[in-house]
This record gives structure tokens, sequence and C-alpha cells, in this order.
């Protein structure tokens, strides 16, 4: 063998075993990437490792906890968090207004999930805490959301797949939707106002998905409150809503004159199924299911 | 020194009324007692004298110059209001001690003299011996007697007072007219005392009478002169009559069986 | 009055009862600041449970829970009790009305209106304001926005009324100003509902966020606003006998009710920035001790300061202890307390 042949072989052998030596040292636990998100409002946070004490103030992000299968690590909920049956068990902690700040302390939490800007989130922040805010408004706010929190809980490849299963529901709710009702104007009222879901909220974006008009235009914001006449004026087809709040539509002024009521174009929910279809959460899928059955429940039962 | 209290063609205007219209007088030491009808403008001229009082036209003067700062004024002249607005809640020797505010102000500490300024006017006014009773413990007349005290301990040479007799029983009526009086010709230090009076009888006790009606200035002179009784029967109506008896001051009665002046 | 001696050597009783009646009063309030105190570092999730304090004493979270949390809390419910209680005092002797409070001149409303500006910046970036607004407000944070928008109502206040020259005229602007800035906090709450849930969290009051830096800032009000009151505490004296009889004695009205004015502004807005408008407590507290033992505003205003320490610091454990581990607004507790004593001493006065 030539000098030069052998220095190579020489050469080729240590570059072997260095590949393995890094290769060995990549898949070391030891030396993991710490977990850098930046959240909603911008602030970085650096995770040594997973978080295993985590505190949920909102229900979408306690779904979503929950969905990525982390629910055993959860430590705390906010009093509005009740899917699944299983956080029923968990302390709550109050809202994001009014948040138990001791109580919260006491549970050691390494990781709060909050949305918008709250005075209790801050102080827990000066006490100390890590808190990562996140917005939940529209489709791709869930998505950014469900994939951050996958990542932050150290199963990034989860959070796609969530997503993905999300959308694949939403597909599948759109097919189920009778062709003859698509384009149909929907008004979705959301409680107490009245309120509407308006096309720039994400219940807009799921009805769009749906092959679904929305009386309330995007310009109006996500859930303006309407004028009543606004409302009667648009002759929406299909009336979606809370069911004990749809009985008394015919009672309100004007409103019997809309055809929706006259003949029960109505998709009323009762109130766990409500909050699920009100909730930018994991369960959006569903949620989107949800709207197909009733839509492909008016379909068949035959209308003008 | 106490200086002379000018004012020079005071005009007060309340709303759409001219409440004192082209008001000159002079007032210096002695007991002077303004009288007049109801509604003749006798408080406002007080307040207007005391500075008190925002002036359409005319101007007030001490002493030859115009109406010093507040903290200065408060020195040389004291004002009592008619209605006593007191809320009652001090006792009465720390309302009294209020009136050394004008010589120590805010922030002065209070020495013996003015201990002995308080002593001395709750003495003269005969409270001293409710000096740790809350105001509002005090009947009406009590509480007048406290009030003046308070005007008292301010040591000013100048006293205004807007109906200082009004809730008196007799005796205390009396007592205070000789107060006045003694005030106003003490040897060791003179002072003038205005008092708007509704009661005539102690007016006319008065070392001087200005008789007010409906903002004008009637009569000024001593209550002896024929003139000024003159005017003032007028000014009331013809409801009083004036006798000038025998010795002492003239004597003021009700003209209940003599029919009213045309 | 023939007797022109000078003041006889009379029994002092009344002097005595009033100084001893001062007295009973600041050892009341000292003995219910203690146990306040005391108990507010008891009650924690568990609602008041010695046993728990000890457990908490003793657990390795200590100085988080007991020393972070709990104890600037209990102590903040104190201060800022004291700080309405001394504004209100001073209310109430400028304008010589006994149910005067110190929200009078606009600071709640105002305060309001930063909190509801801070919690829909978000929703309205963008729509309304600009975005760089939007993240100059957000960073301003509530407790700043709630300082700041006091201090604005009650400038709007003087404004209206062109400064402090009249006092029924500062009622009224005072009024005025908490109609409009209500209106418009209510204004932006329809365009952004979610700024709604947390203007009523603020609105009804509540010791929960209240850390050392915020005590360190209330302490240092405090102590500065005292010590200039007490400068003013004669001329509020001199403002019990009347306006103008005050004016007679010299007193330069206008400064006087200006700087009052702003002590008692300040006093307001700093309180209210940190734990909301809490109802009745400036209300109550010189009430009480000029029923209890009335003075002079050298006392009363010190007085006033501490019982409002004193009422706030009940109420704060009991809204803490109540419903555990929930907690009720504290200022829900001073407004059923307050609402109830004032009724009972309606009754009182009409009563036959």
């Amino acid at each position: 063998m030539t000098p030069t042949s052998r220095h190579r072989r020489a050469l080729l052998r240590l570059l072997g075993a260095a590949a393995l030596a890094a290769a060995a040292l990549a898949a070391s636990p030891a030396f993991a990437q710490p977990i850098v998100v930046r959240d909603d409002r911008g602030t970085e946070h650096r995770f040594a490792s997973p978080p295993q004490r985590i505190v949920t103030m909102l229900p979408s992000l306690t779904e979503t906890a929950w969905v990525l299968g982390v629910g055993s690590r959860l430590v705390g909920v906010d009093r509005f968090s009740d899917w699944p049956a299983e956080v029923a068990a968990l302390p709550h902690l109050g809202g994001l207004e009014d948040a138990q700040i001791e109580a919260i302390a006491a549970l050691r939490p390494d990781l709060i999930l909050a949305s918008t800007s709250s005075r209790a989130m801050e102080r827990l922040e000066v006490l100390g805490f890590t808190v990562v805010r996140l917005k939940s408004e529209s489709h791709a706010d869930v998505q950014r959301t469900v994939k951050l929190v996958a990542r932050v809980l150290g199963t990034p490849e989860r959070g796609a797949l969530l997503w993905q299963r999300i959308e694949n529901q939403i597909d599948a709710a759109a097919a189920r939707v009778p062709p003859d009702l698509r384009g149909r104007s929907v008004y979705f009222e959301i409680g107490g106002g009245p309120y509407a879901a308006g096309t720039a909220s994400f219940v807009g974006e799921t009805l769009a998905r749906l092959g679904m008009k929305n009386i309330v235009p995007a310009a109006l914001g996500p859930f303006p409150k309407l004028n009543p006449e606004f409302v009667v004026r648009a002759r929406p087809d299909i009336i979606m809503g809370l069911r004990r709040e749809q009985a008394a539509l015919a009672a309100r002024p004007g409103w019997d004159s809309l055809a929706a009521v006259r003949e029960q174009r109505l998709c009323g929910f009762e109130t766990t199924p409500y909050e699920m279809l009100t909730r930018p959460g994991p369960r959006m899928g569903e949620a989107a299911a949800l709207l197909a059955d009733c839509l492909a429940r008016l379909g068949t039962a035959g209308h003008r | 020194m106490t200086g002379t209290l000018q004012a020079h063609a005071l005009r007060v205007r309340l709303g759409r009324r001219d409440v004192l219209d082209g008001v000159s007088l002079q007032v210096g030491t002695g007991w002077t007692a303004l009288v007049g009808p109801n509604g003749a403008g006798k408080s406002t001229l007080l307040r207007a004298l005391a500075g008190l009082q925002p002036l359409a036209a005319g101007r007030v003067s001490l002493g030859g110059l115009g109406l010093p700062r507040p903290v200065e004024r408060a020195r040389r002249l004291a004002w009592l209001a008619q209605q006593g607005e007191a809320t009652g809640e001090l006792t009465v020797r720390e309302t009294v001690e209020l009136g050394r505010i004008a010589q120590l102000g805010l922030l002065g500490t209070p020495g013996p003299a003015d201990r002995r300024a308080v002593d001395d006017a709750m003495a003269l006014t005969a409270c001293d011996a409710w000096q740790d009773r809350r105001l509002h413990e005090l009947s009406g007349g009590e509480r007048q007697r406290v009030l003046l005290a308070r005007v008292l301990a301010t040591a000013a040479p100048l006293l205004l007072l807007d109906e200082p007799t009004t809730h008196l029983d007799a005796p205390h009526q009396v007592a205070l007219a000789r107060l006045f009086r003694r005030l106003a010709h003490e040897p060791a230090q003179p002072r003038a005392v205005l008092t708007v009076l509704h009661d005539l009888p102690i007016a006319l006790q008065a070392d001087r009478l200005l008789v007010l009606e409906r903002g004008r200035l009637r009569a000024d002179g001593a209550p002896a002169d024929p003139a000024v009784q003159a005017e003032l029967v007028r000014v009331f109506e013809g409801a009083i009559r004036i006798d000038n008896g025998a010795a002492g001051a003239p004597r003021v009665a009700l003209a209940l069986d003599s029919p009213p002046a045309p | 009055m023939s007797a022109a001696s000078p003041a006889a050597a009379v029994p002092d009783a009344d002097a005595d009862a009033n100084a001893r009646r001062r007295r009973r009063l600041v050892g009341w309030m000292a003995l219910v600041l203690v146990a306040g105190i005391a108990a507010g570092l008891a009650t924690g999730a568990a609602g008041f449970s010695p046993r728990a304090f000890w457990a908490d004493l003793h657990a390795a979270d200590a100085a988080l829970i007991l020393g972070q949390i709990r104890a600037p809390r209990t102590l903040g419910a104190a201060l800022v009790g004291a700080l309405l209680g001394l504004s209100g005092a001073i209310s109430q002797g400028l304008f010589r009305n006994p149910l005067a409070d110190p929200y009078l001149l606009g600071s709640a409303a105002g305060a309001g209106l930063g909190v509801v500006l801070v919690l829909a910046a978000a929703s309205l970036g963008g729509a309304y304001i600009s975005l760089a607004t939007v993240v100059w407000i957000e960073r301003l944070g509530v407790v700043a926005a709630a300082f700041v928008g006091a201090l604005t109502g009650v400038a709007m206040t003087l404004s209206l009324s062109r400064g402090a020259v009249h006092t029924l005229r500062l009622l009224l602007a005072g009024v005025v100003t908490g109609v409009l800035l209500g209106a418009v906090s209510d204004l932006i709450t329809v365009a952004s509902p979610d700024a709604l849930r947390g203007k009523q969290a603020f609105m009804l009051g509540s010791t929960s966020f209240l850390g050392w830096d915020a005590l360190a800032l209330m302490a240092a009000g405090l102590a500065v606003l005292a010590l200039l009151v007490q400068r003013y505490a004669r001329a509020l004296d001199a403002l019990t006998l009347g306006e103008d009889s005050a004016a007679s004695l010299g007193l330069d009205l206008g400064r006087v009710r200006l700087v009052l004015v702003l002590a008692l502004s300040l006093g307001t807005a700093l309180a209210v920035s940190q734990s909301g408008p809490v109802a009745f407590v400036g209300l109550v507290a010189p009430h009480l001790v000029r029923r209890n033992a009335p003075g002079l505003h050298g006392w009363l205003l010190l007085a006033s300061a501490g019982m409002g320490a004193a009422l706030l610091l009940v109420a704060d454990v009991l809204s803490r202890a109540l419903i555990a581990p929930q907690e009720l607004p504290v200022g829900v507790v001073t407004a059923v307390l307050g609402g109830g004593y004032l009724f009972w001493l309606l009754r009182q006065r009409t009563a036959p």
C-alpha cells in the first residue's frame, strides 16, 4: 500500500469513529437541547427539560394538554375547565382575573399556561413562576398553540399529529353537509347579549370550512354585539345557539317574521356541547362534526 | 393701631339686584350699630367690609391703604358670621383657640400669650365653665357666645359682628351690650366694634347708628340725633316709636296702638 | 357675665373624658391591627387555620407562601386601608360633609378607565389604536395605568371646576367626571367584552396581588402624605367654622383646598391602583373615629388612617376565610359591613 492510501484509510477510520461518537452523543439525553419557545406575548421561555407540574388557566389549554397526553402532569386547572371528567378531581384555582395566587404557588408548578394579560399572571411571574401566554382566537391561533404546547411538553410530533387530526375531522364534517344547504347563511348566537359569532371568529372559520355563509361579515370583528334589527334584516337561513335560548326566539319582536324561526330551521345545543363549540381548542374537530350533524338533520327534515 | 376702615361707593350685585348701591362710610373706634329692615343689605355690607364679598364697584380701605392680604388682614379685623355654620364637633376651648390662627397662622406654636388670650376671651363671654364640652351639646345662645369668644380671641382691634345677640336671653344681651361698650372705650386698647343688630333697644345703646335701607345708607349719627331717629322710624314704616326719655339713652318701643305712617 | 376672673380651676372631667376616649380608641385599633395581622398570616387556601399555618411555617416553601404572598398582602391590606382612611378624613373635612368619600373627585372612575384600556388594548389594537400604542400600554401594566387614570380623573375635575376655588363646583365637577369617564369605560368594554371581566374584578377590589414592592411604595406614600396634611390640620379645623369664617382668619382657602385635593388624590390613587376602589373604608373610618373619639384634625387624620387600616385588615381576612379556598372580593365584604353599619346608624337616629 502506498503511504497516501494508508493515511487515507486512517483518516477514514478516524472520521468513522468521530461520526459514531457524535451520533452517540446526539442520542444521549444528557445532551438534549433545551426547549426554547416564544409565547404570544413575545417572551422567550427556556426549559431544560419538559415541565412536569402544569397549571392551566383556560379550559381550551386544559383540553390541549390533556389531548397531548400529559394529563397526568396537570396539578391544577381554572374554575371553568370541565373536560374531560377527570379534571374535576384537580384543584380549581379561580379564573384569569381572580386566580388564587397562594393556592397556585403551593402547587409548585413549573409551567403555567394562560391566555391574555391579567394582573394575576403578572404577579405569578414576579414571584418567579413560568407563565406561557397563548392567544386562542382563530384556527391559526389554535394551530400555533397546539404545536407550541406540544414542543414545550417535549413531544413536538404530537402537536403536528393533533392538528392534522383536527383538520381531518373538519374535512370529514364538511363532507357530511348536505349539498343543498351549502352556501346558506348562518347566524350563530353567543348567549347573553346577544353576541354573534362572526366570520372573523374561530366558530365562523369552522362554519366557513363547512361551506356555510355567515350573516356577520369579518369587518364587524369576531364577537360583535349586534342590533337585533341587523339579524332580522339579514334573514339568516339557519340560526344556531343554546337550545334554552332558542325557545324564546319567536317571542323577540319581529323575529317571527324570519323563515328560520317559523320553519324551525334551528340548531339548538345543550350547555355541554355548546361549551365545546365555543372553545378554540383541540376539540374543534368534534365541534365541526356536531355542527355537521345538525346541518345534516336539517337537510333531511326537508324544507323549501 | 386700629386704622380707620373706610368704604368708598360700594356696589354689590347679586343676580339682578343691587344689594348695596353706593355705600360710603367710615368706621373708627367706638361702638357702631348697623340697623335696617330685612333685606336692607346689612350682612352684605359687613362681609364687604371684611373683604369677603366681591364688589361690583367701589373699594374698601384700611388706614388709608387698600385692604391688606388675608394673613395681615386677619390680624387687624375679625368677622363673626350671622348664622353659625360651625359643625360643632370641637370643644368650646378648641373652637375659641381657632381664633388664634389669625396671629399664629397654620404652623405657629401656641405660647402663654395665646393661652391667655383664649382664657380672657372665654371669661369675657362667660363660657369658661364649659371649656371641654362640645359645641353641639350647647344651646343656640351658648354656642353664639362661644363663637363670639372665638372672634375676641383673635385680638384684632376691629370687630365686625353680624347679629351677635340673636339667640341670647335678656340678661346676656345686656351683658354683651356692656361688653361692646367696654371694648370700644378701653383706655389701653380702644376697639372699633361694628355690630349688625336687629335688636333696636340694644342698637340705641351704641355710640353711633348707621341706618341702611335697600342698599343705601340713610342715616349716620348718634342715636340721640333727631334726624337719625326720624330716619329710623321712617325706614321701619312707623312701626316703632322712639322716646327720648329723661336720663340715659333713647328708648324704643313697638307702636302697636298708633296707626302706621303713610 | 359679671365674673371677669380668669378661668377658675374647674374640674377637668370633660377634658379627661376626651383624652380617655382617644386612648381607648388607640388601644382598640392597636389590638385589632395586631390580631388582624396574625389572623391574616394564618389564613390561606385552607381558610383561617392556625394548624395549617403551623404546618405552612415548617414547609419547604414557607418563604414563598408566607413570606412572598401572605405577609405582603396582609400588611398591604392595612396600608391600603390607612391610605383610604386618611384620604376619607381629608375629604370629609374639606367638603364639610360627613358622607364625603375619597372617590368623589373622579379618582375611582379614572382608575377603572385606565385598567380597561390596558385590558382592552390587545383587542383594540389595529382597529382603533395603533399597535405601537398597544405595546406601550401593555408594558405600562394595570397598576401604573390605574394610578395615572386616577390622577387624570382628578385633573379633569379640577379643570372642569377651574381650580379648587368653590367647593360646590368641585363636587359637581367630580360627579360629572365620574359619569363621563365611566361612560367611556363602558364604551370600551362594548368593543372588547374581555375587558369587562377584568374591569369588574378590578372594581370589586382585591389584595391578592400585593407584593413587597407595592408595600414599600404605599408606606412611603403614606408617610409623605401624613406629614404633609398634618401641616394643614389647623386649616381643616378652621373650616369647621364655615368657609367664610375660615377665610376671615387669614387662610388662603384656594391654596389650602388645592393642596388638600392633591393630597387626597395621591393617597386615593396609590391605594386604588394597588387594590382597586374598595368601597366604604374611606367613608366609615373617619366616621367611626369621630363618633367614638372626636377631636381636632391633628388627631382625626392619623386616627382615621389607623382605623382604615384596622377595618380593611379585618375585611381582608374575612374575604379570604369565609368561602376558602375561594375568595370574596374584599370590596364586597367592605360594602356589606359598611353599608350595614350605616343602615344601623340611620335606624338608631330615626328611632323614636
